[in-house]
């Protein structure tokens, strides 16, 4: 009998597999490669939506049916999943290099899910405050907002290279990085209203600063404050790299830093 | 003397420095900085504790940086009188900002201009084509078939126009900004939040506030629990919890009644009840003087010349079985004494000259319900919803004109668009490239 844990045991060794297929691109600069890359992706996204989905139907088996949204195994394995979707999504506009960190993020993700003995991994009942199909839009939209961000993120760093080789130049970062703000910026304004309204009916108040609250909020204006220092204030180049980077780093913040080190109504996710 | 001197002409006249005030107001510098600012606020406010009492800071913080909390209200920065200030300086920017954008926009220089660009110039730059006169139907035929709006600028010139939505966005994204906020500050003004327990079968009139002095927030109707339910998962976590709940006027007549779930809640006359919590608490049968009592913990029945009151629970008094403390007051003095259900020399006792006896414990649910009235939820709600479709509007459709001017020898199609340039200029080049 295959479980959703082989599967996804499966993916992981496809990243892994995808990862060295990019060093080898890189290295060899055979374009033929990067055709199988493309491939290899399509081929990991859909076994990890298939691990994603038997691990839904599982959950079914043992009485407790949920969508695989709910604890914090469940939202790694998400966030991995979401940043390839990205990937295919914004395929016409990437690199390779950035469809390689992408794949290394990815891989990152589930190696982290599946090994660190922090995680628990088992299916979990659903506590009543999480039943709600407000969290499914609220976590999806959250997640291809984080997942656009690390493209931005991405196109940040490698604006400090020499544009060379595989690197592209520093206009053309420029151009990926502000498409995948608008991108990220919108899904983000979308996570957090879903949120609002969700706590609204769970909760009976739609804003209540708890941290992780605030520390969306907080990564949402450091995103509007790039959009208008590009806009009225005129920042490219470097200024605005460094902001993107600034602005990922609200965004572990808000994911994984508001989990270890400030407590609030988000903490289940631990 | 200085009247004089401050009327000589290098001082600003009155009228322009409230010009150059509006100007600063409205300025997008002065947004980045109070955004920021909020930022910044928002970041201590995570890292420091709020709302917290004095003896959990001073565990926490040398007694130095307690005085230096406490001075700027960085135990409850969310509400402090600075941070309002920041938030209110923000709207009268976003306000200041977003009146000075519409003028521009219905203001001469707006995008309304109806002035056509040289066309061939544009042409020949790169942002079109040109072609033989005789396609000037097919071209007019297939920018029709994609939407596109015509419009007749002159004799010699044809402007087709989309998506002249977009640049209203950003007008949208700024409105519903302040829409939020305004929400936000009705519910401050004029909501009320404040939480009840009920046992089964009880009745309350108001809730009590979590702030410290705990006052009552009255309802505004009473409310029953008729019922509280509870299902767990095979391994003993709760899976639902709910209360059937009664809404009565004052004459006890049932004027709602419907079941309050988590992420479910009850709405009457603005008030809405959440379900938050639950727990058991025990209730206690007495006999006093042959008529039946039931108390809770801590609740107060008359017996006679005395009130009398459970104060304590205890499973297992001694070896004797489970068993109540009850306080009474003899004169002036309190005074308390153990019932025990067990044991029949125990079971009754006299207080001033009462008999009361204790028939029965029953354990039974509560149902602990949060209660909030807020009616900025719609205007924020709204704001919401305009939100999102501004910035679709905003980022995700863009406004292309495309202008067709004929001259003798053919004809110059040439476009702009207010962003994504490449996109539009392949769009152009498909156009281009079907009519050669
Ligand atoms: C949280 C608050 C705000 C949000 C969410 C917000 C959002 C946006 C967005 C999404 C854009 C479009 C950017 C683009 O197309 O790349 C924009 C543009 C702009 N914003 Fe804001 N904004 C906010 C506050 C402000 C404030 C306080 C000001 C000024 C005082 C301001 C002034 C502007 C200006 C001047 C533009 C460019 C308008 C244009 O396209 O001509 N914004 N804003």
């Amino acid at each position: 009998m295959i479980t959703h844990d082989t599967i996804l045991g499966v993916s992981t060794i496809l990243y892994l597999a995808l990862f060295f297929l990019y060093i080898l691109y890189f290295t060899a600069g055979k374009k033929g490669i990067l055709r199988i890359a493309w491939y290899g992706l399509l081929a990991t996204f859909t076994m990890q939506a298939a691990g994603i989905g038997l691990r839904w139907a599982e959950s079914y088996q043992l009485g407790m049916g949920h969508a695989p949204l709910s604890n914090y195994y469940e939202s790694l394995i998400f966030f991995s999943w979401t940043i390839s979707l990205i990937m295919i999504v914004m395929r016409k506009r990437l690199y390779p290099v950035i469809t390689f960190s992408g794949a290394t993020a990815s891989l990152a993700l589930m190696a982290y899910a599946s090994l660190s003995p922090g995680v628990e991994r088992g299916i979990q009942p659903l506590i009543p405050a999480l039943q709600s199909n407000w969290l499914h839009v609220h976590v999806i939209t959250c997640f291809l907002a984080y997942a656009a961000f690390l493209v931005s993120f991405t196109c940040g760093g490698l604006y400090f290279f020499e544009s060379r080789g595989n690197v592209p130049t520093g206009r053309t970062l420029e151009d990926i990085n502000y498409r995948s703000i608008i991108i990220g910026f919108s899904m983000l304004t979308s996570g957090i209203l879903t949120g609002a309204v969700w706590a609204h009916y769970a909760w009976g108040s739609y804003w209540s600063w708890d941290p992780k609250e605030t520390w969306s909020l907080i990564t949402w204006i450091v995103y509007a404050l790039i959009l208008h220092l590009r806009f009225a204030g005129g920042w490219r180049g470097r200024r605005t790299a460094l902001l993107s980077i600034v602005g990922f780093a609200c965004v572990v913040m808000t994911y994984f830093g508001v989990n270890f080190f400030l407590a609030g109504l988000h903490s289940y996710a631990t | 003397m200085t009247a004089t001197k401050s009327n000589s002409g290098t001082e600003t006249p009155p009228a322009s420095r409230a010009a150059s005030l509006s100007r600063s107001l409205a300025s997008v510098r002065l947004g980045i900085v109070v955004l920021s600012l909020i930022a910044a606020t928002s970041i201590l406010g995570s890292v420091i504790k709020q709302g917290g009492t004095e003896e959990e800071y001073l565990s926490l913080y040398s007694e130095k940086a307690y005085h230096f909390i406490k001075l700027f209200g960085f135990d409850d920065a969310y509400h402090s009188p600075w941070f309002y200030f920041l938030l209110a300086l923000f709207a009268l920017n976003l306000i200041a900002c977003t009146v000075r954008r519409i003028r521009g926009l219905t203001g001469e220089r707006g995008p309304g201009a109806k002035n056509a660009p040289d066309v061939k110039a544009l042409a020949a730059a790169g942002s079109g084509f040109s072609a033989p006169v005789d396609t000037l139907g097919e071209i007019s035929r297939r920018l029709s078939a994609s939407s596109y709006k015509r419009k007749q600028l002159s004799e010699r010139t044809t402007l087709y126009e989309k998506g002249s939505l977009a640049r209203y966005g950003v007008l949208v994204i700024h409105a519903s900004v302040l829409i939020v906020l305004l929400g936000g500050l009705i519910g401050l003004v004029a909501g009320d939040r404040g939480f009840l327990v009920l046992r089964v079968g009880e009745t309350a009139e108001a809730a009590v506030s979590r702030e410290r002095a705990r006052l009552p927030v009255p309802l505004g109707f009473t409310v029953r629990c008729k019922d509280f339910n509870v299902t767990f998962y095979p391994g003993g976590q709760p899976k639902e919890y709910a209360s059937d709940i009664e809404i009565l006027d004052g004459a006890g007549k049932v004027l709602k009644e419907g079941r309050i779930k988590v992420n479910e809640p009850l709405s009457y006359n603005g008030v809405r009840l959440y379900q938050s919590s639950y727990g058991t608490s025990n209730s206690y049968t007495f006999r006093v003087d042959g008529r039946e009592v039931v108390l809770a913990e801590q609740e107060v029945a008359k017996a006679g010349r005395t009130a009398f009151m459970v104060v304590r629970y205890a499973p297992q008094v001694h070896d004797f079985g489970p068993g109540v403390m009850v306080a009474y007051m003899d004169g002036e003095e309190p005074k308390t004494l153990w019932l025990l259900k067990d044991v029949e020399r125990m079971r009754t006792r006299v207080i001033q000259g009462s008999r009361i006896s204790l028939e029965g414990i029953t354990s039974g649910y509560y149902t602990g319900l949060e209660m909030s009235r807020d009616p900025g939820v719609p205007v924020v709600l709204a704001g919401f919803g305009l939100m999102l479709a501004g910035l679709y509007i905003n980022f995700f459709t863009f406004h292309r004109r495309i202008y067709v001017a004929s001259d003798g020898a053919g004809i110059h199609v040439a476009g702009m668009a207010s962003r994504n340039r490449e996109g539009f200029l392949e769009e152009l080049g498909r156009l281009s490239k079907d009519l050669v």
